[in-house]
């Protein structure tokens, strides 16, 4: 598994399909990790359900960086930064390769 | 001499700090902590931190402000400061009354050259708030522009910054 990460709007997406055109993909990360939080799932059910769908075959992971902001004021938002920060960790352990974009620019950093 | 780690929130950058400590040759590690405890979940975050460094051998040192004064002279020691986005809050906040961003930058530069004379290594750990695109209160400005500006100047004194991603670190 390959791992895509940076923040909103970076051409994540864009830069995955260039560098990986035969890869299966798991997009947008984040919004499944807040759907199962929402459904009431915690953080290492919805790890364990992202390993699960990712195994086998070539598959690119593509997650937002939510992390890099003040403290929300609702709980819930801290909750969702929380375990999708520590989630992303761990399938970064789990990828193969990781790569991070930012303007567009990847920079493989494992 | 200082080593800067700068990541967003749960970034694992604690983690990472902590290995640089727990690899490093010296004998005495202090583990400097500046969040206070004063809701729940700042207890079940001080707990986590706690657990984590379980078995590491750290002696912990509680100090929300005046970080300075916390130790003396140990050549032997190394700090790991956690977390700078706290120390600077307490701070500004102190005695319930709002500091200005420039009183702020020099108090907490000052006490961290101090520190820095007083042991062989001095870890920071700090955070990345900076990228969520909200354009907050005034105070909260300020407050940023104080934890920017520090950043800025303890990447300038030390001698390796590492930004962490997803727990990998990106030298900077």
């Amino acid at each position: 598994m390959i791992l895509v990460i940076g923040g909103s709007y970076q051409g994540k997406t864009e830069y995955a399909r260039q560098e990986f055109p035969n890869a299966k993909y798991f997009n947008q990360l984040h919004l499944f990790v807040k759907k199962r939080l929402v459904e009431g799932k915690k953080g290492n059910e919805i790890l364990d359900e992202i390993r699960e769908a990712v195994r086998g075959d070539e598959w690119v992971v593509i997650s937002d960086e939510i992390g890099n902001g003040i403290v929300p004021m609702e709980e819930d938002d801290r909750t969702w930064r929380e375990v999708c920060g520590r989630i992303m960790i761990e399938l970064a352990k789990d990828a193969t390769e990781v790569h991070r974009v930012v303007c567009g620019i990847g920079q493989r950093i494992k | 001499m200082i080593t800067l780690i700068y990541g967003g929130s749960s970034s694992g950058k604690s983690a990472y700090a902590e290995d640089i400590v727990c690899n490093s040759q010296y004998k005495n590690r202090y583990y400097l902590a500046t969040m206070k405890a004063n809701d729940s979940e700042s207890v079940e975050r001080i707990a986590r931190h706690r657990s984590l460094r379980e078995g590491k051998e750290f002696i912990t040192l509680e100090q929300p402000v005046d970080i300075a004064n916390t130790i003396n002279q140990d050549s032997d020691g190394i700090i790991l400061l956690e977390c700078m986005s706290n120390l600077v809050a307490n701070e500004m906040f102190r005695d319930g009354q709002i500091k200005s961003e420039k009183s702020i930058v020099d108090k907490v530069l000052k006490d961290i050259k101090e520190l820095e004379s007083k042991v062989s290594s001095l870890v920071i750990v700090t955070n990345d708030i900076f990228e969520d695109g909200i354009s907050y209160d005034d105070t909260t400005k300020e407050y940023l522009r104080a934890l920017g500006k520090i950043n800025a100047e303890i990447a300038k004194m030390a001698a390796r910054s590492v930004e962490v991603v997803v727990g990998i670190g990106v030298e900077r």
